[in-house]
């Protein structure tokens, strides 16, 4: 046996040196294909532009949501070979352009091919024509009913999400069972709250920004209207001009003006914050107790995804208890873009089943796909469970002539910087009026 | 001196791996250093790679920048020319680069774009953006395209007179385009910075990670975490003055070199940073390549270090084994020589001995045969010559039979004669001979037996006998006068049912022998002393013939001596039990049903009780003759008594002999040579010599019931041969006429045949009865021994079957004897010729 390993051992060895001669000498003896020392070039690589807004980053963080869209995007990049170029664009204060203004600009001018649209861009581009009929993607066909809803205009899908965001409140729930007081489900529960901890020397009990004030208002303008069982029909009222929008508006509106005037909301703070910035550190020391984001900020390390404290987020407080208040926001592609096959094939992939299973489990969110479920961090498990009641109002709807997101956010913005409710109530029928005039 | 190659060998491993050690610290350290070297050359050619390269950006843009001037320069002295400016920049279309032209005629403040809009020049800050060939430049800002842009101002002159201003909008992708596409092959990032704003206004497409997305410079800083103050002195300092600067700093956690690099005289920078191992890849390559190479180096030289080792290794092992094999074969040699001369000073010592140890005896028996000659006619000397004579043929005789014996034993000619025998027997003819040599020498012989269970054994009762004898005569030999000698038997534990396991000592007060004798006391040829310088005489085979018998019975020899100390033989042997051995008809014929033994010593007590557990009868062993006096007053009843005289003395004897009834034997267990003439004296006391034995009892029993009855009658005469006539087979003349004489001399006459043939023919002719009985010898001439004896028994005549042949031989041993009762002969007496034993066999065959 022994001798046996050592001839085999000797076999090896005089195996590999005669290998590493072969080798050895066919290293030397290598001869260039060409003359021409410059190397091969590629092909002509096929580009398509992403225009996105982007968020201010911490160092070493990792976005998460921004990572579970590079995912999808890359594998997107694989199957088809063709490569997305980023554009981005983020207002650095209330005085520049917003993102929505940009892209409307961009997207008129067919600067990039493909654009993260919010509700108000998409309906606008929508009824301009900007945007191409995704209608004819493959995996759309995957997509919720409420998303395919939101996002059709003049029947056309013009855009199409890769999560369905879901606002709420994000409380800090130590607080709240420190002053021994229940998470409010009712508007006059929630000022029973503020006044609460505004008396035990918490000044401002709710972080606002300029952006999403709006969601309040949503919860008590629509909270009978999606879940009274009579939706179309109100709607279809609305679009005709029977029923008023500063109708369902105003007890919003009043909410707000309350939560101004007791000083539960710092208003001129509120008009020149950009979403997240200024409230968060506020919040994450316990310094405030309530604050508004959208669902994946409870997963993203650089908005709220760690917390010293127990965070819960529940609906907006409205009649029929707490609201989460559902909005979109979706990838339009041109209409005349460069590249729009590209884009389209590439945004295909993007929405795919697997996809967006990747983009789900990796944000931890709602998927618009119907095939796609993925469980919830135990913060965000109320609102998923109104949500999966089928409670929830949308924040933006393409069936209503009237843009909601965005004019309610701008109408709210007038509020905080000094409009009364009725000012505001009236920019609304403006809207309705000049909607119907169209 | 003496050379120590282990201890070398050993010094030379640490230094030699040391040395190994040294040459790779060596090679690691240049190594090293050359790969310092490179790394900080190729960084510093990184560096100024990356420079050249922020130049050649920078050059390229301020190179877009001038065309874009120049090319507003072109369009302002159109628009001068034609007669209608407005109308020019109306019909101007928007391409990549320009994004808006405008005018303003002097004297107006708003003016008309070529999208057709009005135009104010209001909104624009052209305080900061410095100039391109001395035209202004707006600050960046976002226009109607939803780009950052810049406008770049020119006057409209005609006639040496300005007319109105152009306006040309630019933005920033229109730099994209022209830029390389990939930088640090898009490892590294890079921004377009706008000075005043400090807003990143452009990051290009084909220059940089993709994913990283800034808004201006505070939040590119603050997301890599670059807040050094020195660095942010510095960078402010740099933007203040439009210098450059490189800087090293960490980017998520890869270590990077950061730039700002002025382009426009500072109105805009180049921000970013490229990893430092993109900008050290070629460093890198050349490092990794160099340490392949040393890796490459390494191995081989390892390899050829290892197959270097293999073979040496080999080669040592080979010339170790020829070395341990030429070492074998030398002391192979050396020991074969060894022996060879051992051999040949034995054999020749032994002769020398043996010479000097047959001589000797032969001289005595010639000189005094000689001297009888001479002295026949007086009767005293003649006896006493002829004693001496016997005396020294007896001697000689043990010494030929010795010399035999060893030459029989090394040619494995011995086979041992299995036969029932008792012990008893073995150690009475053992006592019979060593006493009274022991008693001559004046020596104390002490004999024990303890814990022997069984008596009645199967084995070679002669070679026992030989064993015992060898060891106690030399007991005998070597111990002064005055000296102790102790044989013992002793019962070991029985390893099998079937075997007793006995274990015989023999232990003197003797002279002892040297360790160095000791090693060698079972080799043939060797005596403790020579004999021709010592008084004992010996073959010095004894010790070898008892080892190799012992040895042939599956037993053990072990020996324990010291010098003038004396020596311990230990013999142990298992023999087999004699099944069957019934005493109980012996007692119950005598009508023996209960014994009394009085014993004060334990050790005999135990053996007592031993060897007569299956005797049947009841058995009463008591310490003192106070018990036994007891015993007998409550009226127990025996007919025999045992007594240890040695322990209790004549007073016991008187004392049992007065509680015992008259008719009640006692007998005195005692040793050989006690004075027991008192005790005897008592009537019906007998003496049963030690140790008991059952056997021995039995015997000495009949003896006494014998002499009670005197119903036996007595030993027929053991006289002479007187009127019987034999015919005897012998070819040696002297020997024929030997016995002749001798059957003469005991009244005895005989017809001497010079073959078998004779004798068979003699036999024939003779009448029936004319003969006794034949002598035959075995080895003649014309026909043996053997094949007479087998032609006598084959005659066919009544006394043909039945007269006694008794083989007279010189082939004396045992396989020699039932070589002769096999061809039919009735018995076995070897030469040279013991008168009484032949006496002795013709009267048991003869009557």
């Amino acid at each position: 046996m022994k001798k046996w390993n050592k001839k085999k051992a000797r076999r090896w060895l005089s195996a590999c040196l005669a290998g590493l001669m072969v080798s050895s000498l066919a290293a030397c003896g290598g001869k260039p294909d060409s003359v021409n020392v410059l190397p091969k070039e590629e092909e002509e690589e096929r580009l398509v532009n992403l225009f996105s807004p982007m968020e201010k980053t911490d160092p070493n963080a990792e976005n998460v949501a921004r990572n579970a869209c590079d995912l999808t995007i890359i594998m997107a990049e694989e199957r088809l070979g063709t490569k997305m170029v980023y554009r981005t664009y983020t207002a650095e204060s209330y005085q520049d352009k917003t993102y929505d203004d940009v892209t409307l600009d961009r997207a008129r001018h067919n600067m990039d091919d493909i654009y993260l649209l919010n509700p108000d861009t998409l309906l606008i581009l929508g009824a301009e024509g900007k945007l191409m009929d995704l209608s004819g993607l493959d995996n759309v066909k995957n997509l919720r009913e409420i998303v395919r809803v939101a996002n059709t205009v003049d029947g056309k899908l013009v855009a199409v999400p890769q999560e369905v965001v879901a606002y709420g409140l994000f409380v800090n729930k130590d607080l709240f069972d420190q002053y021994e007081l229940p998470l409010p489900e009712t508007p006059e529960e929630f000022l029973e709250c503020c006044r609460v901890f505004q008396e035990n020397g918490i000044e401002t009990p709710v972080g606002a920004n300029r952006w999403w004030l709006e969601t309040f208002v949503f919860a008590q303008a629509y909270a009978d209207l999606y879940n009274g069982g009579n939706t179309e029909a109100e709607i279809a009222a609305l679009d005709r001009g029977e029923t008023r929008y500063s109708d369902y508006m105003r007890p919003g509106f009043d909410f707000l003006k309350e939560l101004i005037d007791r000083g539960y909301i710092d208003a001129e703070k509120a008009s020149v914050s950009e979403a997240i910035e200024v409230e968060r550190p506020d919040f994450l020391v316990g310094k405030t107790p309530i604050v508004m984001a959208y669902w994946g900020a409870a997963n993203t390390e650089t908005a709220y995804g760690k917390t010293d404290f127990e965070m819960q987020v529940i609906g907006f407080p409205s009649s029929r208890g707490p609201m989460p208040v559902i909005s979109m926001t979706g990838f339009g592609i041109g209409a005349e873009a460069e590249h729009q096959e590209d884009a389209a094939d590439l945004l295909n992939v993007m929405l795919s089943d697997e996809a967006l299973q990747i983009y789900s489990e990796t944000n931890r969110v709602i998927s618009p796909s119907k095939n796609v479920k993925v469980d919830c961090v135990p913060a965000l498990q109320p609102l998923n469970d109104r949500i999966e009641e089928g409670i929830y109002v949308l924040g933006a709807n393409a069936g209503m002539n009237v843009e909601q997101w965005g004019n309610t956010c701008l109408i709210v913005r007038d509020l905080l910087n000094g409009a009364s409710v009725d000012e505001c109530m009236t920019a609304f029928d403006e809207l309705q009026n000049a909607a119907l005039e169209r | 001196m003496k050379k120590k190659p282990g201890k070398r060998l050993k010094l030379k491993r640490p230094s030699f791996f040391l040395s190994i050690v040294l040459v790779f610290c060596i090679l690691g350290t240049i190594v090293t250093g050359i790969s310092r070297k490179i790394t900080q050359e190729m960084s510093a050619a990184a560096v100024q790679n990356l420079s050249e390269s922020l130049d050649l950006i920078q050059c390229t843009i301020e190179a877009i920048f001038r065309s874009q001037a120049e090319f507003q320069m072109l369009i302002a002295q159109e628009v001068a020319r034609v007669e209608s400016p407005e109308a020019y920049i109306l019909a101007c279309e928007r391409n990549k680069s320009m994004a808006k032209m405008s005018l303003i005629l002097s004297g107006e403040t708003v003016g008309v774009s070529n999208d057709g809009e009005p135009f104010d020049a209001g909104s624009l800050d052209f305080s900061g953006g410095g100039s391109i060939l001395d035209l202004p430049v707006s600050r960046s800002y976002v226009n109607y395209l939803g780009a950052w842009a810049y406008t770049i101002q020119c006057p409209v002159e005609r006639d040496g007179k300005v007319i109105g201003t152009l306006y040309g909008e630019y933005i920033y992708d229109a730099i994209d385009a022209s830029l390389p596409n990939g930088f640090y092959n898009m490892q590294a990032c890079i921004y377009v910075m706008d000075a005043e704003s400090e807003r990143f206004v452009l990051k290009p497409k084909g220059m940089g990670q993709r994913n990283a997305g800034h808004l201006n410079l505070d939040d590119f800083y603050r997301a890599n975490d670059i807040q050094d103050e020195q660095i942010r002195a510095e960078v402010k300092g740099c933007l203040s003055s439009g210098k450059n600067i490189l800087f090293y700093h960490d980017i998520q956690g890869v270590h990077a070199l950061n730039y700002m690099w002025p382009v426009n005289d500072g109105t805009i920078f180049l921000v970013g940073y490229v990893p430092v191992e993109a900008i050290q890849q070629e460093g890198r390559t050349v490092n990794q390549s160099i340490l392949i190479v040393v890796a490459a180096m390494l191995t081989a030289f390892m390899l050829c270090v290892l197959l270097y080792y293999l073979s040496w290794r080999e080669r040592d092992k080979i010339r170790k084994e020829r070395e341990e094999e030429r070492k074998i074969h030398s002391q192979q040699l050396a020991d074969a020589l060894q022996a060879a001369q051992i051999a040949s000073e034995s054999k020749t010592t032994f002769l020398s001995n043996m010479s000097h140890d047959i001589r000797t005896p032969m001289n005595a028996v010639l000189g005094f045969a000689t001297l009888l000659s001479k002295e026949a006619e007086n009767p005293v000397k003649v006896r006493e010559y002829t004693k001496k004579i016997l005396s020294s043929g007896q001697h000689l005789l043990s010494l030929i039979n010795d010399i035999l014996d060893v030459s029989k034993i090394e040619s494995g000619k011995v086979v041992l004669n299995f036969e029932k025998f008792a012990l008893n027997d073995v150690i009475s003819s053992v006592d019979a001979i060593i006493q009274p040599m022991a008693a001559a020498r004046g020596q104390s012989f002490h004999l024990s037996v303890t814990g022997v269970r069984h008596e009645y054994l199967i084995g070679d009762e002669t070679r026992i006998n030989q064993i015992l004898i060898n060891l106690l005569s030399n007991a005998v030999k070597y111990t002064p006068e005055n000296g102790q000698i102790w044989f013992r038997i002793i019962g070991l534990k029985q390893r099998s049912n079937q075997y007793e396991h006995i274990c015989i000592e023999v232990e003197d007060t003797g002279y002892g022998m040297t360790p160095e004798y000791l090693k060698t006391i079972f080799d043939a040829f060797t005596r403790a002393e020579n004999s021709t310088t010592n008084k004992v005489q010996g073959t010095g085979l004894g010790m070898a013939i008892t080892k190799s018998i012992v040895e042939m019975m599956g037993g053990t020899i072990e020996v324990f001596s010291e010098v003038n100390r004396g020596s311990l033989f230990r013999v142990e042997l298992e023999l087999r039990i004699l099944e069957g051995q019934d005493s109980r008809q012996f007692w119950e014929r005598w009508g023996i049903s209960r014994i009394l033994a009085v014993d004060g010593d334990p050790e005999s007590r135990e053996n007592i009780q031993a060897l007569m557990n299956d005797s049947g009868i009841q058995l009463d062993i008591l310490s003192d003759e106070k018990k036994a006096d007891a015993w007998i007053k409550s009226g127990a009843e025996y007919q025999l008594a045992l007594l240890n005289w040695e322990v209790h003395g004549t007073a016991a004897v008187k004392q049992l002999r007065e509680a015992l009834p008259d008719t009640v034997p006692i007998l005195l267990l005692a040793e050989a040579g006690a004075d027991l003439n008192e005790a005897l004296s008592i009537k019906r006391v007998s003496v049963l010599a030690k140790p008991f034995f059952v056997s021995a009892f039995q015997e000495k029993m009949e003896e006494i019931w014998s002499e009670k009855d005197a119903e036996v009658p007595a030993e027929p005469d053991s006289g002479g041969l007187e009127g019987l006539h034999f015919l005897v087979a012998e070819d040696n003349e002297i020997n024929a006429e030997i016995l002749m004489e001798l059957l003469e001399a005991e009244g005895a006459s005989c017809e001497i045949m010079e073959n078998g043939r004779l004798a068979v023919e003699r036999f024939q002719q003779a009448a029936e009865g004319e003969f006794h009985a034949i002598l035959m010898d075995v080895q003649m001439p014309v026909m043996n021994g053997h094949q007479a004896t087998q032609a006598i028994r084959a005659l066919e005549r009544k006394d043909a079957k039945r007269i006694p042949i008794i083989a007279m031989t010189a082939n004396a041993f045992a396989e020699d004897e039932k070589a002769a009762l096999d061809a039919g002969m009735n018995a076995h007496v070897a030469k040279p010729l013991d008168m009484e034993l032949l006496k002795r066999v013709i009267r048991q065959y003869v009557r």
